[in-house]
């Protein structure tokens, strides 16, 4: 199974950089930035000077794309950070298994099967229930830094 | 035996009453059960006619808590029922609370007596209209018994504080609500003010006079201080009120009238109330030596309490000190047109009493230090405060002459120079009380130093004054020097505090300038030679000493000479500062003139800033932001100022000399500064200062949104620096680094779209249309260009969500907004290009970047922008151009979200991708509003041949769009709501003829949000619906009596096909606005609004209006209710000969039916 993981990891970062670095004045509220190694969403930015006549720095509060959990990072401002690359694609949702994985057409026309639905009871319920309705779901998946997570669901109209 | 048996069951009645509620007080004390105990105490005051259960509990509960209840649900009772209850009753309940107080004055629960006796108070207000003088005077019999003194000293105190809750009660400020019109509380304001108030004061003063013999008499006495402290607190009340009728409205020609000054309330932290009481009072007030006995009355306490060191904080000597106050802050009409005479001696009395507490400084000053309370030397700076309020300059520095061998001025410096001495020894951060002495003699001197005019600022002061202003101001110096070099090393865990404190700093440099000016040929010298001091102190001492201190001094000079010299310019070009135009005239050369050797001083400095070494070493960014605060400021009065201009062409003929005999001080330094003399030369250095913080100061967010948004935008904003700026090579360069290098890519977004903005506003300077249009596009090129280009890659899917690519659109959108918020009618043809080219690239960028909330925004903001600023100009065909673009930009924004749920288990992100859409929401609605003006203001020279767009079709289709992506969840924001209401209301006001031609889905969506603002909580947004629906109902209304269709088919009753709505949608509103305006809470601002609405529906919908009358009539079960309401009915739709045209009378007066209505019928309707 952890073999299995690792495989597409590797396939959905093929080609392109993970983070990119980025001058730490320049990011802003709504952008993206790595903290201790994860993908985060910056909340919040202030700015500070060490000391009176010292230089600016930021202070960034951010929250892990993917767990939520908020992380916090003091960087000079004229120095880089990195910025995660964010991608998200659209798939219409086919199937969801009783494993609590679902299975989305891609593009191209194959299937992508590899996806575990959300832990969360709420969110979990909001992609049962319009399925069970028999809405026609886009799901879209984002991934950054070799991990992959539906974020958003969007209802095309019924079958 | 009947009627026996029937007491004895009220008995029982009433007591099972009174346990109920004693119970219910206990649990309330206890927390057991509150909710029920509260549901009980309320279903009292809610039960009709409690009133003889209340007073039951009044007079016969052991328990404090239950009086106290019993009391306020008498009040609600009382005050609900009003209208219905007899004469006779009404006097009863407020004789029954007067004499309750009366009786149980010495009772220990002081609350249950306040609360009954504001209960009178209300009572006697919400009957004041209506009582006769008699009854009245009836009622004020008993009280002045009591505040004689006849019934003994308790009685006596809690009668003053009778009238305390009654004078409040008058006051529209501190009146509880009790849902009655304005104009009632006006009309018993004004009676009360014109009859009652001094009476009342004559009252309590000879109360107070009689106890306070006593007092000083006796050794013991609490109660007599009591009563002592309540009467002066009422007279302080008195000396508060607002007084509005009785004060002449006619200006008097007395100079003390005249010297008084609209409040700055900006420039001021302490409140002076002048208190006008007008002629009538004279004769309480002044004649009768009110004033002297009052400081005797204070200086005979003070001396017989001097040993208690605490006695200065007691009540009754804060009461003395305060009416003293106000007895100093008296002026107008009061006082006779004498030429001032019996004001300066009034104001003589009160100071010969308030120099005792602030004479000598040092002295007090001293006593303060060790130990004693400093509420007295704050007094007396109020006093000195209020005193210079109301007079001018000279006669504030006669008063004391009289008694003192100097001048109240000197007084007046020497205290604040003692209070800024302690404030330097101080070293913590802590507020003392040499702070608060500071900031009320600060205002002080801006009380003295500004007039109402504003123009002989300084004219006045006498020469005295000058000389005390040099001196504080030298004091001030001195410590705001020290106290930045004591702050440097402060850790930076205070930053948060100083930034909160900004604004404050700012007020109190705007006074210390005030002080400086008054005294200029002084205070310039001093600010250019300690600034000099402190550059060769900070040159000599490089690489050798740290040069931190020195620079934070550096900083606070700066931001000093600031605030001297120029005067901040919000909004307007501000003028030279007059004290530095009347001064120096004697200086011919303007090399030596004192402003310019100081201003050339800083400039060279901030000149230096320009040598990568000395930027290392000396410049830090706090510093550069100094400077470029500093030069903002100052260009803005002093670089080629336009006034000079105006004066050189004119003049050119003339010789130089009679120009500066003619303009005085100001025309040398002017001149000296203009194109002529060195402006280009400075103009040059600011412009690479700029460029320097821009490129040498990388990741400063401050010092570069500093340098974009008030430097650059003070240059471009005046047209002559314009033209010299576009011809310098430096600013070129810029232009160019702008466009072509990326290092100004890694300046903050919205600081790029502040330069774009300079950068197009900068072609005022241009002299030709073309040319300016050409620069236009040199300007813009790059951003359009390379926007097209990104669209067209065939990889640009992949490529799009990179950081680097998202970083560079963003700042690029950002570029464009700057461009389209500069439009000028002269360049909006080339900036009506820049936004067609990159059209095409915005739809594509909206559908790639759907993910990326920070991207759509600025997409969408942009166009808004653009089309804010271009709207207006447009011709047809380009208005149809534009317009078309932005209803496929809406069903595209649409499409793509609508139905979208974001997933993810952090709230804080969840609540973010909420924000985002409602901001993007509200980016449309502006858009959509945008697109309106188009209707209201319309530039185009379009002939009628080429067809015309409809706007009104379009902004409708486009709500259509955009309705269904506002949930009522989103419209939980404020903003949101605000704009989705005003753009709809807009819409079904200006254009109801359109509603009706809207289809069945959209048509229902509307309405169903007009009902759904109907019943908001934001008053605002009822309002905008009221208003629509008057627009809909009277275009119905009208329509249909000429025999038109109106609204159409959906409006009227019965006859909807689908059936489902039925009645019609006017009924549907009559309905739930007659609910809404009989059962529901709503502002009393309301009422006028909903008649003006309720009054067409009525029109549209007699039938259904008279079935719904009768229902409610019906519903009456009390038989006098009944016809009381059936008589209210009757009067609203008849009274005031009101006719069923709608026309402005007729509204009027439906509106004014509509109040009487309401007051005669909500309160038993909504009981019931």
């Amino acid at each position: 199974m952890s073999d299995e993981e690792h495989h597409f990891e590797s396939k959905a970062d093929a080609g392109a950089s993970k983070t990119y670095p980025q001058q730490a004045g320049t990011i802003r509220k709504n952008g993206y930035i790595v903290i201790k190694n994860r993908p985060c969403k910056v909340v919040e930015v202030s700015t500070s000077k060490t000391g009176k006549h010292g230089h600016a720095k930021c202070h960034f509060v951010a929250i892990d794309i993917f767990n939520g959990k908020k992380l916090e990072d003091i960087v000079p401002s004229s120095h880089n950070c990195d910025v995660p690359h964010v991608n998200r694609t659209d798939y219409q949702l086919i199937d969801i298994s009783e494993d609590g994985f679902v299975s989305l057409l891609t593009e191209t026309g194959g299937t992508k099967d590899d996806l575990r639905l959300p832990t969360d009871e709420t969110l979990l319920a909001q992609i049962k229930d319009g399925f069970a309705e028999g809405k026609d779901l886009v799901v879209t998946v984002m991934s950054s830094m070799g991990e992959e997570q539906i974020c958003a669901l969007k209802d095309i109209g019924p079958k | 035996m009947e009627g026996q048996q029937y007491q004895g069951e009220l008995l029982a009645y009433l007591q099972s009453t009174m346990r109920a509620i004693e119970a219910a007080c206990t649990s309330i004390q206890m927390h057991t059960n509150p909710a029920a105990a509260e549901a009980t105490i309320l279903s009292l005051s809610r039960s009709p006619q409690p009133y003889k259960a209340c007073k039951f509990i009044m007079e016969n509960s052991q328990l404090a808590n239950a009086r106290f209840q019993a009391a306020g649900a008498l009040r609600d009772a009382a005050i609900r029922e009003w209208s219905f209850l007899s004469s006779d009753d009404r006097n009863n309940l407020i004789n029954f609370c007067l004499n309750f107080v009366f009786q149980h004055a010495g009772s220990p629960e002081g609350y249950v007596q306040a609360k009954v006796s504001s209960v009178a108070a209300q009572l006697l207000k919400r009957g004041w209209l209506e009582f006769s003088v008699s009854e009245k005077e009836r009622f004020f019999y008993q009280v002045n018994q009591a505040i004689l003194g006849s019934h003994g000293l308790q009685v006596q105190f809690v009668s003053i504080n009778f009238l305390e809750s009654l004078v409040s009660e008058f006051s529209p400020t501190t009146s509880s609500a009790m849902g009655l019109p304005r104009e009632f509380i006006e009309q018993c304001r004004k009676s009360i003010e014109l009859d009652y108030l001094k009476v009342f004061y004559c009252w309590t003063r000879d109360a107070a006079l009689g106890v306070a013999a006593r007092i000083i008499e006796s050794d013991s006495g609490t109660d007599e201080v009591k009563v002592c402290t309540a009467a002066l607190r009422f007279m302080l009340q008195i000396m508060t009120w607002e007084f509005r009728y009785s004060s002449n409205s006619v200006k008097n020609i007395n100079i003390f009238s005249d010297a008084i000054r609209p409040d700055n309330t900006l420039l001021n932290r302490t409140e002076c109330i002048v208190v006008q009481p007008g002629p009538a009072w004279r004769e309480v007030l002044l004649s009768s030596g009110h004033a002297i006995w009052l400081v005797k009355l204070y200086s005979a306490l003070r001396q017989k309490f001097s040993r208690d060191g605490f006695w200065i904080d007691c009540p009754i000597a804060v009461a003395a000190r305060k009416v003293i106050l106000q007895f100093c802050s008296l002026a107008g009409t009061v006082f006779p047109s004498d030429g001032g005479r019996l004001h300066e001696h009034h104001l003589l009395q009160l100071l010969s009493g308030v120099i005792k507490w602030i004479d000598p400084p040092d002295a007090v000053s001293k006593e303060i230090e060790s130990g004693k309370s400093s509420s007295e030397l704050l007094d007396g700076c109020r006093a000195l405060y209020a005193m210079a309020t109301v007079t001018t300059p000279s006669t504030f520095d006669k008063l004391l002459k009289s008694m003192r061998p100097y001048g109240t001025l000197m007084l007046f410096s020497n205290l604040m120079c003692e209070v800024l001495k302690v404030l330097m020894t101080k070293e913590s951060d802590e507020e003392t009380w040499s702070w608060e002495a500071r900031d009320i003699l600060l205002d002080t001197w801006t009380a003295i130093l500004t007039t109402s005019s504003g123009s002989s600022e300084n004219a006045t002061l006498p020469p005295e004054g000058v000389h005390a202003a040099a001196s504080v101001f030298l004091l001030i110096v001195e410590s705001e020097l020290k106290g930045a070099c004591a702050s440097v090393f402060n850790d930076d865990s205070a930053s948060d505090y100083l930034h909160a404190s900004i604004s404050a700093m700012d007020e109190r440099l705007a006074s210390y300038a005030l002080i400086a000016r008054a005294a200029t040929d002084v205070t310039v010298p001093l600010l250019t030679s300690l600034f000099n001091d402190r550059l060769s102190r900070l040159h000599q001492g490089r690489g050798i000493v740290d040069p931190t201190e020195t620079m934070e001094e550096l900083y606070s000079l700066l931001l000093l000479i600031g605030h001297v010299i120029a005067d901040e310019g919000e909004g307007e070009t501000p003028l030279v500062p007059n004290a530095i135009q009347r001064h120096f005239l004697d200086y011919v050369e303007a090399e030596k003139h004192p402003v310019v050797v100081l201003s050339s001083s800083v400039i060279r400095f901030a000149e230096q800033s320009l040598d990568p070494e000395a930027r290392s070493s000396i410049f830090s960014p706090r510093l550069m932001e100094a400077i470029i605060w500093f030069l903002a400021r100052w260009a803005l009065s002093y670089l080629m100022s336009p006034e000079e201009y105006k004066e050189a062409n004119h003049d050119s003929g003339l010789g130089s000399t009679n120009q500066i005999q003619s303009y005085g001080s100001k025309g040398i330094i002017l001149k000296f500064f203009s194109e002529y003399g060195n402006g280009k030369t400075v103009l040059d250095i600011i412009v690479r200062v700029c460029a320097t913080t821009l490129l040498s100061y990388p990741g400063e967010n401050f010092l570069q949104g500093l340098t974009c948004c008030q430097l650059l935008h003070a240059l471009v904003r005046q047209k002559n620096i314009c033209v010299h700026l576009v011809e310098l090579e430096s600013w070129r360069d810029l232009g160019h680094t702008f466009a072509n290098e990326k290092i100004l890519f890694m300046l903050n977004a919205s600081h790029q779209k502040s330069l774009a903005q300079t950068f197009i506003l900068s072609t005022a300077g241009v002299k030709n249309s073309d040319t300016a249009n050409q620069y236009v596009r040199n300007v813009t090129s790059h951003m359009t260009t390379y926007l097209a280009e990104l669209c067209d890659k065939r990889d640009l899917r992949s490529i799009a969500e990179q950081p680097d690519i998202i970083l560079l659109v963003t700042c690029l959108l950002e570029r464009l907004r700057g461009a389209a918020g500069a439009c000028e009618p002269r360049i909006q043809k080339s900036l009506y290009e820049m936004g067609l080219s990159v059209l095409k690239a915005i739809l594509v960028l909206l559908e790639i970047y759907k993910h990326e909330s920070a991207v759509v925004y600025l997409l969408l903001k942009f166009v808004v922008d653009w089309v804010d600023g271009q709207i207006t100009h447009l011709e047809a065909q380009e208005t149809s151009i534009v317009v078309d673009f932005c209803m496929r930009l809406l069903q595209l924004y649409s499409s793509l979200n609508i139905g979208k749920i974001s997933l993810s288990t952090s709230s804080a992100l969840l609540s973010d991708a909420e924000t985002d859409k409602c901001k993007d929401l509200r980016a449309l609605l502006q858009l959509l509003s945008g697109l309106c003006s188009k209707d209201l203001v319309d530039f185009s020279s379009d002939s009628s041949d080429t067809p015309t767009t409809n706007i009104s079709q379009v902004v409708f289709y486009g709500l259509h769009i955009v309705t269904p992506l506002i949930s009522l969840e989103l419209l939980k924001y404020p903003k949101l709501c605000h704009d989705y209401f005003s753009l709809l209301s807009h819409m079904l006001e200006v254009y109801p003829e359109m509603v009706g031609q809207l289809n069945g889905e959209a048509f229902t969506r509307v309405l169903q949000t007009l009902d759904f603002g109907l019943h908001h909580q934001d008053v605002d947004v009822v309002s905008m619906c009221l208003r629509a629906l008057k627009a809909l109902a009277s275009y119905h209304y009208k329509e249909t009596t000429c025999g038109r269709p109106g609204l159409g088919s959906q409006a009227s009753s019965g006859s909807h096909p689908t059936g489902e709505l039925k009645g019609g949608i006017l009924s549907q509103f009559l309905r739930s606005l007659l609910h809404l305006l009989l059962f529901e809470n709503y502002s009393s601002d309301l009422v006028g609004v909903a008649a003006d609405a309720l009054f067409p529906l009525i029109l549209c919908e007699q039938g259904l209006y008279q079935t719904l009358g009768n229902e409610l009539i019906q519903g009456q079960v009390n038989p006098n209710f009944r016809s009381r309401l059936s008589n209210a009915f009757y009067a609203l739709t008849s009274a005031n000969q009101l006719s069923s045209t709608l026309d402005r009378i007729n509204c009027q007066r439906f509106r004014k039916n509509l109040t009487a209505f309401l007051i005669e019928v909500r309160g038993f309707m909504r009981t019931m």
